[in-house]
């Protein structure tokens, strides 16, 4: 006979040590005198800094007045915030005129709407929609910002981001409340539902390229009032240049990446040299040599403005520190991927495309996200050649007659900014990585 | 069917060889750096053969089937495969991969990809057949290899043996004509082995070309029209598997089967 056990084992909690608060301090912060000891006086120094600021920027502050001098009469040793409220729309738009603000709003909420399906479930084609992202929105914003005549290359990119921008939605919409690709309902409509796959694709397109025709005729009668790129500041200028910093560090850094693994020396060699160039050199000094240098090597006539100067170099330089971010996540694939990918018959590009470069990617995403916000960051050194970035708004603030000499309190806000961003880019990368771990997906 | 009458089966396994040549090694050398691996290969292999090679470690075993798709570049001689020789010209290096299976120690199976997804990625992209067909390719293949049910999860949730058999399966849905095995149980538990070969030997008893480096030699004599032995990059003895374990004729084979079995 068998002896079968008819309870099951009840579950204990753990001991009671790390799973209570006394138990958690008495382990890790009193476990001896001298521990006690640093214990006590770390939190005395903590309590001190903390309070200090709590009293300066919350309990003595100033939200209300309309000059320093007031401020000061008020309270002498709170911070001023006026000053910051004060000069809120400088430092998030620059001088941006303000009747035509609504465009940047505009074409953040555009952005938005147009990212939004990546992070929605059953949406079809997520791919494209994150490529048009990267290669038809900025069109669309950068004509949304700078406004002017179109010229023919802005009149079609426009045209396409917005046939981009509503297919994208209506595919998103679709997607979400009918479980379908936009593709495929188009197709039901008119009547090739049951059509294989290629003659669906091309019946697609062409209703794109339909969609693209009515759009180009409806852009070219009207035009955006023009905003000279000098009148560009604040947060806005940053997350401009930071934004398509970001958005062609990562392309560019693959591309460069795979130069420099090539077997073919003239490219090997090249984008060697390229990266290798870039990395040595302090971004303040790209910068420099961008907007004073730059010029020299453009043939007569041609004038760059300093923005478009800035953001290639900026472009550059990230390029190539990603690339290297790139090469140490694609060497950490082992050889047998490649392999098993050439065994079925897929090329190069297949190989890299499907296998090499998805899970290299996923590798270094906190890589990656880590370059995205010393990136951003960075950007504040535009301040320095002239433009007025986050950072150039918040010093000039100490330089308007009625909040002189106003230092502090800007810049704290800045750095509350740019923690905020940074904190939400952080979360997210985790987030990601969390989500993309197929090892113990079920 | 039993187990006895399946293994009764197994020993009489005929191939249906055909007078088709399917590769055809002339002459081939290779070198790492200073190193000779292999030296001066000849080898024939008609349709529907299945070859088990066996040798010491380091022999070059693994570098000749996989200079035969290529994964190794050969220096001298010609290697013509399925008609098809190669040489520099890459249009000709993917073709013969789509016709030539592989099957590696160590599985490569792609671990971001979903096993139905591993499956239908060649067929999708390589031979770009509509994905709903490729699914059911790949549903019948996996119950071929007796894990259908598998088919959503990722590699990284299968056990060995498991994952070898999704291996097999991925190649079998390229449809090939010839499949390399490369030591596909070296890596494995003595229960998944068994697994793994009785996927392998059903395989064999549809007709498949195929060439097999392993160390299982039962395996070999059921399966094996001709066994080959590779010692220092050099083909020492061949045979048919039955006169090849009970009366090897050179010095180094006898060595060899002595330590092994
Ligand atoms: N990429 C390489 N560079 C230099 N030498 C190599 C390389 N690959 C293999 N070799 C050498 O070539 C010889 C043959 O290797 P191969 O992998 O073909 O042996 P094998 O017969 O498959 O051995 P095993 O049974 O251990 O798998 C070995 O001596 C090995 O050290
Ligand atoms: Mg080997």
């Amino acid at each position: 006979m068998a002896i079968v056990t008819i309870s099951t084992s009840n579950s204990r909690p753990p001991p009671i040590n790390e799973a209570t608060l006394i138990g958690w301090m008495r382990m890790h912060l009193f476990s001896s005198p001298l521990n006690s000891i640093l214990t006590i006086l770390t939190t005395y120094i903590i309590y001190l800094t903390v309070s200090g600021v709590w009293v300066w920027g919350v309990v003595d502050a100033i939200w209300i007045a309309d000059t320093r001098r007031e401020c000061f009469d008020i309270n002498i040793s709170g911070a001023c915030w006026a000053g910051v409220s004060a000069w809120m729309e400088n430092i998030f738009y620059g001088r941006y005129p303000r009747e035509e603000i609504w465009r940047i709003d505009f074409g953040l909420f555009l952005l938005f709407l147009w990212m939004a399906p990546l992070w929605m479930p059953r949406v079809r084609g997520k791919v494209i929609i994150g490529m048009t992202t990267v290669f038809l929105y900025p069109f669309l914003a950068g004509y949304l910002f700078s406004g002017g005549d179109k010229g023919i290359f802005m009149s079609v990119m426009v045209s396409a981001a917005i046939v981009g921008i509503i297919a994208n939605t209506l595919n998103a919409t679709l997607g979400v409340l009918a479980d379908r690709s936009l593709s495929n309902f188009v197709n039901n409509k008119l009547g090739f539902g049951n059509a294989p796959e290629e003659k669906q694709q091309k019946v697609f397109l062409i209703f794109l390229a339909v969609c693209f025709v009515l759009a180009y005729i409806w852009q070219s009668g009207w035009q955006a009032e023009i905003v000279s790129w000098t009148k560009w500041g604040g947060l806005f200028l940053t997350l401009v240049i930071s934004g398509i910093g970001i958005a062609s560090a990562l392309p560019g850094g693959i591309i460069l990446a795979m130069g420099r693994r090539s077997k073919l020396p003239v490219i090997r060699v090249l984008s060697t040299a390229f990266i290798e160039l870039f990395r040595s050199v302090p971004l303040i000094t790209v910068l420099f040599m961008a907007t004073t240098m730059f010029p020299l090597f453009m043939p007569e006539g041609v004038v760059l403005n300093k923005l478009v100067q800035v953001i290639i170099a900026v472009c550059l330089f990230n390029a190539c520190y990603m690339a290297e971010t790139v090469r140490a996540g694609l060497q950490a694939i082992p050889k047998g991927q490649a392999e098993g990918a050439h065994t079925i018959g897929l090329g190069y590009w297949g190989t890299m495309g499907l296998i090499v470069m998805p899970q290299a990617l996923k590798h270094m995403i906190p890589n990656i996200v880590g370059s995205f916000m010393g990136l951003l960051k960075d950007t504040t050194l535009v301040s320095i050649i002239g433009l007025f970035d986050i950072l150039g708004m918040l010093r000039s603030i100490s330089r308007d007659t009625p909040w002189l000499g106003l230092h502090k309190e800007p810049l704290v806000f800045g750095a509350m900014l740019f923690f905020i961003i940074c904190f939400a880019m952080s979360k997210y990368s985790r987030h990601l990585e969390a989500k993309l771990s197929t090892g113990h997906k079920v | 069917m039993s187990d006895t009458q399946n293994q009764n089966n197994r020993s009489q396994l005929k191939s249906a060889i055909s007078s088709e040549v399917m590769i055809d090694l002339n002459k081939v050398n290779k070198w790492y750096g200073d190193f000779h691996v292999l030296k001066d290969i000849d080898l024939i292999v008609h349709k529907g053969e299945r070859i088990v090679v066996c040798g010491p470690s380091g022999s070059g075993k693994s570098t000749l089937i996989r200079c035969i798709n290529h994964l190794e570049e050969h220096q001298e001689g010609t290697i013509v495969v399925d008609g098809i020789t190669l040489d520099k010209n890459l249009k000709n290096i993917d073709h013969i991969r789509t016709e030539v299976g592989m099957v590696f120690q160590s599985f490569n199976l792609f671990p971001h990809l979903s096993i139905l997804e591993n499956l239908t990625l060649g067929p999708v992209w390589v031979r770009k057949k509509p994905k709903a067909e490729a699914v059911e390719t790949a549903m019948m293949y996996l119950e071929r290899v007796k894990i259908p049910e598998q088919a959503d999860k990722f590699p990284g949730q299968l056990s060995g043996g498991q994952q070898q058999r999704v291996a097999i399966a991925r190649s079998l849905c390229m449809n090939p004509k010839i499949m390399l095995f490369d030591e596909p149980t070296s890596a494995l538990d003595p229960e998944m082995i068994k697994e793994v070969l009785d996927v392998m030997v059903e395989l064999a008893e549809t007709g498949m070309t195929m060439i097999v480096v392993t160390h299982e030699m039962g395996f070999a004599k059921t399966i094996a029209d001709r066994v080959i032995f590779m010692d220092e990059g050099d083909i020492v003895e061949e045979n048919e598997p039955n006169a090849f374990f009970d009366n090897p004729q050179h010095e180094r084979t006898k060595l060899f089967l002595s330590q092994i079995l």
